[in-house]
């Protein structure tokens, strides 16, 4: 039998628990002017984007730059959510390839402008609706036990029989990749029918399979050149190679967000990035500029580079995908 | 009149505690549903017949089911072990015993392919690799030594809430050998404790997504949460983010089929309405050398399990490139000083100021519906806070942020409120198990000799369930600390935790700096961790109220 005092000590505690659970509402970290700031989302990584934003803000007095950087994937996600819930909260975006921001620009989320400074990124590097900041090369990493291949075709000679290859289910690059190799006549997607036949093994990112190379798991792989010169540079016993037909570009496009194309400041950022000294901050921090000219990360005197062709990618990922799932499952 | 108020009391608590349910689980999945509905309802028949969907399914559920199978069992056994005065050292293995569960679950993961794995630590060193660590039976062993922890501290919760010390005695006494007191007496009154382990491993299991990402996916093994994480990879194309968001809804329906009747149909039937003063676990003092087994038993375990992954994790650390080989000449402290920095230690106060918040509102939220549950109108709520355990964090964020980004999007409240709604059976799960020894009468004869509410219960019902409180808050706490899904998606400014400060740091593809962090984030764990099970092991041991403390508490207030 529970008498009433019972009772009001339940609904005391239920009225404490309510004010406790309801207290942290009112304590928001995302307060302040919005006059002179901006929202960047971006997937570029930390050791690149943290530089380029203190510089900014430091030649624009006053601007506030506030940062979301995520993986493609918790990107892709978080702009999902804010489509859903009020609208995208970016003023500018900074994709890692050209297939996810096609994807924003068709759903008419960003584009419209580009800078006047991006006229000087070469022609396969921007649209109407982005320009190229940054490139990632996919090229060859080997193990020094192994040896060096010359051209893309070799992964698929004799001489290797363990080679590691990034999923392009996760990471764009290696979609573009194999975009890249499915248009090309001499390859076709029999190129990954032939390395799977002599043994090559599908690990998730291009980061892993530098590691499975220099750990001696894998001989040979398919990875981004940034991950490859790291690793070498720290001291792991590998070798980079730049194959023929060349390194495959994959290029990461800014653009700036349909609901912010009147912002000054988001426009001055854009512009900062892609002009001369913006690529020049971004090139020292580690990664491949696209304006010609400017020296970034180490390349290979005469490396030949290639570019797929992202329309036809774009249109055909989905056939893409499934030819390569059947060869290499996932 | 009397009844009438307490009615009045109990609507109220089912509508309050319905409410907070509401907000946090069923407005967030409504959300979830709503989107799948009305942009993607005419392509789901494709989305469930897309190449690949049934295996991983099947893979999924087989997981779920055989990981639940093996580590019930043997934390359930490590508990029972550790209740023999004869192990070794035993009040250390009751620590040690926890700490598969302090280590983040993608750092256990990774560490076992640094141990394991081909030209890991073990092949180094010894010529013995275990080439089957990257595939499924990796994935089972890693999640198995991940969740008898948990499986442990249930059982051992069970045994320190509701254990009847004198039935074990008077069952001995009257000539039972071991074996029956132990399957007649001790797991009869374990089972809502081993029940709750069950539905919470099994859940845990479906969702899991770190394991069966670094070390399935590599041997094309694939799960249902890897699945949902290769479509919000390429998902800037809408048809994938709906079709993860589709997936996730299914991985709910999966584990509800399981979880729902057995809330419904095995909960009331587990529980014993016997209540008895709390008297503490019985220890055992048997003869033989048992207790050297048992201790045996669990350093083979956390050797293998923890200690060789962990030792490979510091020797990648202090190595400055992958392929070095982690001999003394070439050791480095660089990782460490690439990753402590001003941000790392400004995000660890954030993570703990969000733990401490999301462990204590938790335990009051646990308890909660654990108490409405045993009500008619509560009943559901114990499955309904299941449902967004099992969603996978990213969706469970997406959720979130579709259903409250408008006006919390990017703070601290919004990652709080993921973190309330994702881990509330983490809470319940264990104070539900331990509840039926909460005396009600000896509270109402508290409250009638003139002690305050707030007395009443802190001097009367507190004592009983402390353990299932203290473990609770403590699970709470480590796994909000640890978390890197959802807070990788919902933080914004000023707002991120460490975790994802790791997560950028591991997004540099570089072992050694992931190692480095992965190891200090396991310290970072360890040092809230020991005070928690120090007050745990206090509150368990069983000691008598000094009659004028009695006194005072009855009259005080």
């Amino acid at each position: 039998m529970r008498g009433p005092r019972a009772s009001r000590t339940r609904a005391a505690l239920f009225t404490s628990l309510m004010t406790l659970t309801l207290l942290p509402l009112g304590c928001g970290s995302d307060s302040g002017s919005d006059a002179e700031s901006l929202t960047l989302y971006t997937c570029v990584s930390d050791e690149t984007i943290q530089p380029v934003i203190t510089k900014f803000e430091a030649d624009h007095p006053g601007t506030e730059i506030k940062l979301f950087r995520a993986p493609t994937g918790d990107l892709n996600a978080r702009v999902a959510g804010d489509e859903r819930s009020g609208g995208l909260r970016a003023d500018v975006i900074w994709a890692c390839d050209p297939l996810t921001m096609q994807g924003y620009a068709d759903r008419d989320l960003v584009g419209g402008w580009t800078p006047s400074a991006g006229a000087n990124i070469p022609d396969h590097y921007r649209t109407d609706d982005y320009v190229g900041a940054a490139v990632l090369y996919m090229v060859a990493v080997h193990h020094e036990d192994a040896p060096a291949p010359r051209s893309w075709s070799d992964l698929t000679g004799p001489d290797y029989d363990s080679v590691a290859v990034p999923d392009p289910n996760v990471a764009a690059s290696a979609l573009g990749a194999l975009g890249y190799f499915a248009q090309e006549p001499d390859y076709g997607i029999g190129f990954y029918s032939t390395l799977k036949e002599q043994g090559a093994k599908q690990v998730s990112t291009p980061d892993d399979v530098t590691a499975g190379v220099a750990q001696g798991l894998y001989q040979a792989g398919i990875t981004i050149a940034n991950s490859a010169y790291l690793a070498k540079d720290a001291g792991s016993p590998i070798g980079v190679v730049w194959p023929e037909p060349g390194a495959i570009a994959i290029y990461g496009p800014i653009a700036i967000a349909k609901e912010s194309s009147d912002s000054t400041v988001a426009r001055d950022f854009v512009s900062y990035v892609v002009s001369e000294p913006g690529q020049q901050v971004l090139a020292k921090a580690g990664s491949y500029p696209t304006l010609p000219g400017v020296k970034g990360p180490e390349i290979p005197q005469g490396a030949p580079v290639v570019y797929p062709n992202w329309s036809q990618v774009t249109a055909n990922k989905d056939a893409l995908l499934d030819e390569y799932q059947q060869i290499f499952g996932g | 009149m009397q009844s009438r108020v307490a009615g009045l009391g109990q609507r109220f608590g089912v509508l309050a505690v319905g409410g907070i349910v509401g907000l946090l689980v069923v407005l967030p999945v409504l959300r979830l549903g709503y989107v799948v509905w009305t942009e993607g309802a005419a392509s789901l028949d494709e989305v469930i017949a897309q190449g690949g969907l049934g295996r991983a399914v099947l893979n999924t559920v087989l997981l779920a089911g055989s990981v639940t199978v093996v580590a019930v069992p043997l934390g359930t056994l490590a508990a029972l072990g550790l209740r023999r005065a004869d192990v070794p050292a035993r009040r250390w293995w009751r620590f040690a015993m926890l700490l598969p569960v302090l280590v983040p679950q993608f750092v256990l993961g990774y560490s076992w392919t640094q141990a394991y794995g081909r030209a890991g630590f073990t092949d180094v060193a010894l010529g013995l690799p275990w080439p089957s660590v990257l595939g499924p039976w990796g994935v089972w062993a890693v999640l198995v030594v991940n969740t008898v922890p948990l499986a442990y501290l249930f059982a051992a919760i069970g045994l320190a809430t509701r254990a009847e010390p004198n039935l074990e005695r008077a069952a001995r006494a009257s000539g039972a050998r071991p074996v029956s007191v132990l399957l007649d007496v001790t797991l009869p009154l374990l089972r809502p404790s081993i029940a709750a382990a069950s539905v919470l491993t099994f859940a845990l299991t479906m969702e899991s997504f770190a394991i069966p990402q670094v070390m399935g996916t590599p041997a094309g093994f694939t799960t249902v949460t890897t699945t949902i994480y290769r479509d919000l990879s390429l998902g800037s194309d809408p048809r994938s983010f709906v079709e993860a968001l589709a997936l996730s809804l299914l991985l709910v329906a999966l584990t509800l089929l399981v979880v729902v009747p057995a809330d419904l149909w095995l909960g009331p039937r587990l529980r014993v309405t016997r209540v008895a003063d709390p008297e503490g676990a019985l220890t055992l003092n048997p003869r033989g050398q048992g207790g050297r087994w048992v201790a045996a038993g669990l350093g083979t375990y956390l050797f293998l399990g923890v200690v060789v992954p962990l030792v490979a994790l510091l020797a990648a650390s202090v190595t400055p490139a992958v392929g070095v080989s982690p001999s003394p000449r070439n050791w480095t402290l660089d990782n460490f000083r690439f990753v402590v920095n001003s941000r790392s230690i400004d995000a660890l106060g954030r993570s703990m100021t969000l733990a401490l918040m999301a462990a204590t509102l938790l335990t009051v939220l646990g308890g909660c519906v654990a108490v409405l549950e045993r009500r008619r109108a509560g009943r559901a709520m114990s499955s309904l806070v299941t449902i967004t355990l099992v969603l996978p964090g990213s969706t469970l964020a997406v959720a979130m942020l579709i259903t409250y980004g408008r006006w919390l999007g990017g703070t601290l409240t919004l990652i709080l409120l993921a973190y309330l709604a994702k881990l509330w059976a983490f809470a319940h799960r264990p104070i539900s198990g331990a509840l039926d020894r909460f005396p009600p009468e000896q509270l109402q004869a508290a409250r009638a000799s003139g002690a305050g509410p707030l007395t009443a219960v802190r001097t009367v019902a507190l004592r009983p369930l402390a353990p299932a409180l203290l473990g609770a808050w403590l699970i709470c706490f480590v796994t909000a600390l640890h978390e890197v899904t959802m807070s990788s998606l919902l933080y914004g400014p000023g707002s991120d935790t460490l975790a994802v400060v790791a997560l950028n740091t591991q997004e540099l593809g570089r072992i050694g700096p992931t190692a480095a962090l992965s190891l200090l984030l396991t310290l970072v764990m360890l040092a809230p961790a020991v005070p928690a099970w120090l007050a745990i092991r206090w509150l368990r041991t069983p000691r008598r109220l000094h009659p004028r403390r009695v006194r005072g508490a009855i009259h005080v207030g």
